[in-house]
């Protein structure tokens, strides 16, 4: 998909495009909900709380946007952001397009952490990233282990080798959440196919790490376009491949086992996002990874939205929306690569 | 989008026709159990006798079975308020009440029993609990020769039902009419005291992460209104829905219930009238998730979680 060279005007352009995009999107999704609640009555609140003005929005419609619609609004964003940048770099560190944290088994190995850390500690906000972060840690460089053959990853092993520790992983974040039923632990598909209903607490330190994680993988962007194009090739042209490739696999997980440690394991936002920002403005990382964190930002964010309106008031988990969506894209990504 | 009110549809279910159809056939087939039984009292174990089960399925059964075994925990409880301690041979691990049942053969749990243990303990009425449609096992337990009644209860009146049908298929009439005589009058009672009240708007939360309530054809939504209450989502067609947060918010529930065990109210839920006044209760799941005999001590206990001044004597374990 190499496309013209990226100017700062492309970049500038399709950034802004995408960040308007995005805001745009927060405020229908502040909007559009089980209960309908105009942009008026939303802004009205949010006023309220942040200047202390008077609020003559129903109390009801003033909980539901403070303490559940808008931290579940900007957690969306966060974690698609954080899972699109994670698929981004795993693309370009592992040069494989099937890589992302949930085909990786990445994901379900940062909710094993974060259960673990749950079930011994108790449900901290800061812990149960860091244990998430571990999780996804661990299991990427398993699946790196399984997946490299004698000459080197070959895609198929690798997804492969995702496949079977996903698996594995998923049957046991069933056994650990069953085992503990009657705790506080959430429920098994909510950790299996997600689930962005949190509450405040858990979000800032979340943001913070995946605002980090972005940043260590955007600061790598150069050395990544490099090494797509080999490993030998970066290092003779003055990257310093190994410290970069540490540095963007630790910036992945931490943003994966943070962004799961709150949401559950989301599949396909990190597969499908980066293809499309690269279909759309080239292979470049400096513009991929900016752009995959905004786009996944505003793909969740509306998946989300179309989950707790569909069925209103009921409700569907989240995932069920990303996977209609992201598998029939990943068969058409596995028939061109094979 | 606004949430759409349901317009309530009546009865709309096959099985709900098929099973109230069925009842004339099972008076039937019970006055034809009690004739043949006054007729031929040495053949009572020999015969057999066709009754329709609570899902309209014809099935023939022994005339006085000696060997039951029990696939629910709620059909435990009737058999043994029925006083069949002694025919009961078998039942599941969830079985733990009365105290007496867990001395019982386990033939595994309610949704996959052990078949192989059921026909091994030579088993001559099989009674399972079914909420939607008959399970596999009852096929492969058929072929195997052992009858399987379906006992579907899916309200209070059903549960009375079935203890009047279930004594009519053991020869426990008479019991079976003292027992429901003494339930309805109970439930008399209570619908007497609630009568002039205020109904409270119900929340009941079977779980809160993410949030599972009631819909309207569940057992525990006839609880609520038993017991003087009006569950906020008494419109839901799905019986035990995932439920949004912020649906719960807006219904203002002034007393919510949630399972027993260690969950607490979700903070997103602390400022709802429920949450500010504290009307939060935890009832034993057992009382309100059984439709068995019991089913009436969760009507009368609900009662005084939502009528505290009309019944001041019973205290709620409000946390």
């Amino acid at each position: 998909m190499a496309r013209a060279r990226l100017t700062p005007r492309r970049m500038v352009i399709m950034l802004g495009t995408l960040l308007v995009v995005l805001i745009v999107l927060l405020l229908a999704a502040c909007t559009i909900g089980s209960e309908h609640i105009p942009l008026a009555d939303v802004a009205r609140t949010v006023g309220a709380k942040l200047f202390g003005s008077q609020n003559e929005v129903s109390r009801e419609n003033s909980i539901i946007i403070l303490a559940i619609r808008l931290p579940r609004v900007l957690l969306a964003i966060v974690v698609g952001a954080a899972l699109s940048s994670a698929g981004a770099a795993y693309q370009a560190l592992l040069r494989n397009p099937l890589a992302d944290p949930y085909i990786l088994g990445v994901s379900t190995g940062a909710a094993v952490g974060a259960i673990t850390a749950t079930l011994v500690v108790g449900s901290s906000p800061l812990i149960r990233p860091a244990a998430g972060f571990s999780g996804a840690l661990v299991t990427i460089a398993v699946v790196y282990a399984l997946g490299e053959g004698r000459r080197g990853s070959i895609s198929e092993r690798l997804v492969l080798a995702g496949v079977i520790v996903n698996a594995l992983l998923s049957s046991v974040v069933i056994f650990m959440v069953t085992a503990a039923a009657g705790t506080r632990q959430r429920s098994v598909l909510s950790w299996l196919i997600g689930d962005l209903g949190a509450e405040w607490t858990l979000i800032p330190f979340v943001a913070v790490l995946v605002g980090i994680g972005i940043a260590v993988i955007y600061a790598n962007a150069r050395s990544l376009n490099l090494m797509m194009t080999g490993e030998e090739e970066a290092s003779a042209l003055g990257v310093e491949v190994r410290r970069a490739k540490i540095a963007v696999y630790l910036a992945a997980s931490l943003i994966t086992g943070a962004a799961v440690a709150v949401s559950g394991v989301i599949g396909f936002v990190g597969l499908i996002i980066p293809h499309a920002v690269r279909l759309a403005g080239g292979s470049d990382n400096r513009l991929v990874i900016p752009a995959s964190a905004l786009a996944g930002g505003a793909f969740l964010l509306i998946s989300d939205t179309v989950a707790r309106t569909i069925i209103a008031p009921r409700e569907l988990h989240i995932g069920v929306i990303t996977a209609f969506i992201g598998a029939p894209f990943f068969i058409v990504l596995l028939r061109r690569t094979t | 989008m606004y949430p759409v009110p349901r317009k309530p549809t009546a009865q709309s279910s096959v099985g709900r026709r098929l099973s109230s159809r069925s009842k004339a056939f099972t008076l039937f087939a019970i006055c034809a159990t009690v004739t043949l039984v006054n007729c031929s009292p040495g053949l009572q174990t020999q015969g057999t006798v066709t009754v329709v089960d609570e899902i309209g399925r014809t099935i023939r059964v022994p005339v006085h079975p000696k060997r039951i075994v029990s696939l629910a925990p709620s059909v435990t409880e009737m058999l043994f308020a029925l006083g069949l301690n002694d025919r009961i041979v078998g039942v599941t691990s969830y079985c733990d009440y009365p105290p007496e049942a867990t001395e019982k053969e386990r033939v595994g749990d309610t949704l996959r029993p052990g078949v192989e243990r059921i026909i091994g303990l030579r088993s001559d009425l099989v009674v399972a609990s079914t909420s939607s449609q008959v399970e596999q096992f009852v096929y492969r337990l058929e072929q195997a020769g052992v009858p399987v009644y379906a006992s579907n209860p899916r309200s209070v009146d059903d549960v009375l039902e079935s203890l009047i049908k279930l004594g009519g298929i053991t020869g426990r009439e008479g019991r079976a009419k003292e027992l429901t005589r003494e339930f309805r009058s109970r439930l008399d009672t209570v619908a007497r005291q609630i009568d002039a009240a205020d109904r409270p708007r119900v929340l009941f939360l079977l779980g809160v992460g993410p949030l599972i309530t009631i819909g309207r054809h569940t057992f525990i939504d006839d609880i609520i209104n038993r017991a003087g209450g009006e569950s906020v989502t008494k419109d839901l067609e799905t019986d035990y829905p995932q439920y949004s947060f912020e649906s719960a918010v807006a219904s203002r529930p002034e007393v919510i219930f949630l399972q027993s065990g260690d969950t607490d109210l979700p903070n997103r839920l602390k400022q709802t009238p429920a949450g500010v006044s504290g009307r939060v209760y935890h009832l034993d799941d057992a009382l309100l998730l059984r439709p068995g005999p019991r089913v009436i001590d969760g009507v009368e206990k609900m009662a005084a979680c939502l009528h505290p001044q009309l019944f001041p004597e019973s205290v709620g374990n409000n946390r």
